[in-house]
């Protein structure tokens, strides 16, 4: 079996979510089949400058093949053709003009994807709202299978998108809410399965190795990740501020990860920084409780890491994907209000035994769904499946209308669609 | 913090999340966010201006405020009247300005109407006020609407210290009826002060012992000297604890609700024995079931002045600490 993961950028060093999740796949299918890695020469996601050479390459053992961009993204541009069909009633072409804008857009790339469409068994795509996705799984709609990556945002709400997730062969998804958005939008039930990403933990993580390493002797909730308003850190300050102040308890915060957002100067707040691997998975082990205070998750790896390694997660329930996840797998609670975290961590940190029954939970869950065996055998599956599905069975991708109707302004704008998708967690 | 009530074996998040909802609700009442005080406080202004409850078009009046075409003001001074475009005409108006003089005075005229202008420019301030008016009353009814919650909440959490208060008195009353007093920790117990009470107290001391008979199998009381000063030797050593002293003083503070009190008329008609009595201290029944020896029932009346003695002098609810007090 021959496989390309098509992804937007690739790279050792290329941390964004979608992109480690691409290598991650494609390194752990490379054990069962033939995998190449079709990418473009960018390296920054915002201007898709071509700063990486064109050619192939070999990263962890896995060829990498990558073409140039042809234009760099406008900013100006693009932020006119956002708010066109975000906030305005637009057309197709309109969409169709954003996608060019918003990049990355790689004519070679396609091009290459054509013509080598009988040389792989399947596409696996990642990230349905770029460029190479759409245009890609439309050139190639019978091998094609999606890794949506989508979040809850207007862009789930264009008119261009339906077609596609109805078009491809399957979805992988990475949770069941998101699976619930897309087959909303699509108005209809999507072929796929749940799958997600699985995490390499540490056989024995060694706790006590971080407390001496950094001197941390009282209990304490640990937040990792890029420390960002986006990501939900400045909320979570002021409630944990607050909370000390409230509770005076003795349970520390600890932050790892490089900071966008100042860190408050706060005795009971530690800013450990970029830490290796090791670090992290001690230090996670050695939490008390993680804390996930981000918005927008398609699926937090952290989370599952924490989990993985036997500790409680206290996450944004404004986040479907992370309050179902704490749903589902017991493991953690949520919070949606500073009345919430403050009762919430109050209750993680004074019930050991609370806290070690949510770890044996959540590293049941992780173990049960997150861990690369169970990942690589839904992939492997899946498409064996679809290898055996009749050809008359097989969805087909939906033409584009003519020029005409591409130029009717009849479109409603996303966020307005997105409006009407239902929100809150999916338990099953 | 109360622990959860949750079995750690078999954890069910939405339980929690239930929990943690209902301590919140409990603590501070309703949860409003910020949009739904906003929203109460629209309400409420818009009540509070009600065209029937208050005024027929207050509520109009404010609104239209800035809505009404308000007409230009004017300036008006001793030169209006003649004032002219042409500078031709403007000189013959000057020139014939004394015989005009002749026909009437334009002087209050130009007074009034310069009067009126001013009134006009101060009226217009104040319309521009109102609106200020206007939302210094709408934050006004929302910190009352934020402050109405928090006085709901503040009564809540009353309620809630006040069942807990209950609570805990229950609590410590029952604790009473179990504990154990050990010699050596009754002798840490603080000394009393008051003269006249020890002195009755002693008085009580020396009688209590003279009657006291030995039982079968128990150690004969120490010397009457010994026990004055020896903590242990005050101790009953069948309640453990509890001399004969103490036990009687809790049957006067049983009696001190006695005749005279609802509970204890009833007790007297229904003929009840005494050791019932002191029924609101958890402690009675026990002891009096122990001890209960006749010789005691036969001190009572005694013990009954004495104990009025004691209320009068108002230390009957401190004399707990009493047996090993010394002068």
């Amino acid at each position: 079996m021959r496989i390309a993961v098509v992804v937007q950028r690739y790279g050792a060093e290329i941390n964004g979510g979608a992109e480690l999740h691409a290598r991650y796949v494609a390194e752990h299918l490379a054990r069962h089949a033939e995998v190449d890695v079709l990418t473009t020469c960018a390296r920054d996601y915002v201007t898709w400058e071509n700063e990486l050479r064109a050619g192939v390459e070999s990263i962890n053992g896995v060829p990498v093949r990558r073409f140039p961009v042809a234009h760099p993204r406008t900013p100006e541009l693009f932020a006119r053709h956002s708010a066109t069909v975000f906030d305005q009633p637009h057309s197709l072409q309109d969409e169709l003009a954003w996608l060019d804008s918003e990049g990355p857009t790689s004519p070679a790339l396609l091009r290459y994807i054509e013509t080598n469409a009988g040389t792989y068994d399947w596409f696996l795509f990642f990230s349905y709202r770029y460029h190479h996705a759409y245009h890609g799984s439309r050139a190639v709609a019978k091998k094609a299978v999606l890794v949506p990556t989508a979040e809850r945002d207007a862009t789930v709400g264009l008119a261009m998108f339906p077609p596609i997730l109805r078009g491809v062969r399957a979805l992988m998804f990475n949770s069941f809410e998101e699976r619930a958005m897309l087959q909303h939008v699509a108005g209809a039930r999507l072929p796929g399965v749940i799958v997600g990403i699985g995490s390499e933990l540490p056989e024995r993580p060694q706790p006590e190795r971080f407390r001496q390493r950094f001197g941390v002797q009282d209990p304490f909730a640990i937040y990792v990740g890029r420390i960002d308003e986006n990501k939900g850190c400045k909320e979570l300050f002021a409630f944990f501020q607050q909370h000390i102040r409230n509770a005076r308890g003795r349970m520390q915060l600890l932050l790892i990860g490089n900071t966008i957002l100042p860190v408050p100067d706060h005795p009971m707040i530690r800013h450990l920084g970029f830490v290796s691997d090791e670090d992290k998975f001690d230090a996670m082990a050695a939490a008390d409780v993680l804390i996930m205070p981000s918005y927008y998750e398609s699926l937090s790896m952290v989370a599952l890491e924490a989990w993985g390694l036997g500790t409680p997660v206290l996450a944004n329930g404004r986040c479907d994907v992370l309050k179902g996840q704490c749903l589902r797998s017991n493991g953690g609670l949520f919070y949606e209000s500073y009345s919430e975290f403050g009762e919430a961590l109050g209750a993680l940190a004074s019930s050991p035994s609370i806290r070690r029954a949510m770890g044996r939970n959540g590293m049941a869950y992780f173990r049960r769904h997150y861990t690369w065996p169970v990942i690589e055998r839904k992939y492997l599956q899946m498409f064996e499946q679809l290898a055996r599905e009749p050809e008359g069975q097989q969805a087909s991708m939906a033409p584009l209308p003519g020029y005409f109707a591409r130029r009717k302004k009849v479109l409603p704008p996303g966020m307005k669609v997105l409006a009407g998708v239902p929100e809150g967690a999916v338990l099953q | 913090m109360a622990e959860f009530n949750v079995r750690a074996d078999a954890i069910d998040v939405e339980q929690i999340m239930r929990q943690i909802r209902a301590r919140i609700r409990e603590k501070r009442g309703v949860d409003y966010t910020e949009e739904q005080i906003q929203e109460l406080a629209k309400i409420r202004l818009e009540k509070f201006l009600d065209p029937k409850g208050v005024r027929s078009d207050l509520l109009e009046q404010f609104r239209q405020t800035d809505q009404q075409d308000v007409p230009p003001t004017y300036e008006f001074d001793d030169k209006t009247l003649i004032r002219s475009g042409n500078p031709l005409i403007a000189f013959v108006r000057r020139l014939l300005q004394p015989i005009l003089k002749l026909f009437f005075s334009p002087n209050p005229l130009v007074h009034a109407l310069h009067v009126q202008t001013q009134i006009n420019r101060y009226l217009l301030e104040r319309a521009q006020r109102d609106v200020l008016v206007y939302e210094v009353m709408h934050n006004l009814v929302v910190e009352m609407t934020r402050t109405g919650i928090e006085v709901k909440n503040m009564q809540m959490r009353v309620e809630s210290v006040s069942s807990r208060l209950d609570f805990n008195e229950r609590r410590a009353r029952a604790l009473e009826a179990v504990v154990q007093y050990r010699p050596d920790a009754v002798s840490e117990r603080p000394v009393m002060r008051d003269r006249d009470r020890d002195r009755d107290r002693d008085r009580d001391r020396d009688r209590d012992q003279g009657r006291r008979q030995p039982e079968p199998g128990r150690q004969p009381e120490p010397a009457p000297a010994q026990s004055a000063q020896s903590a242990p030797a005050a101790v009953d050593p069948i309640t453990g604890g509890d001399s004969l002293r103490s036990r009687r003083r809790r049957r006067r503070r049983g009696r001190r609700s006695g005749p005279g009190f609802p509970n204890d008329e009833r007790r007297a008609t229904n003929g009840e024995p005494e050791q019932r009595a002191a029924g609101d201290e958890l402690t009675a029944p026990n002891d009096e079931h122990r001890t209960a020896p006749s010789n005691e029932h036969r001190a009572a009346p005694d013990d009954e002045h004495r104990a009025a003695t004691e209320d009068e002098r108002g230390g009957g609810e401190h004399d707990a600490a009493g047996p090993q007090d010394t002068e």
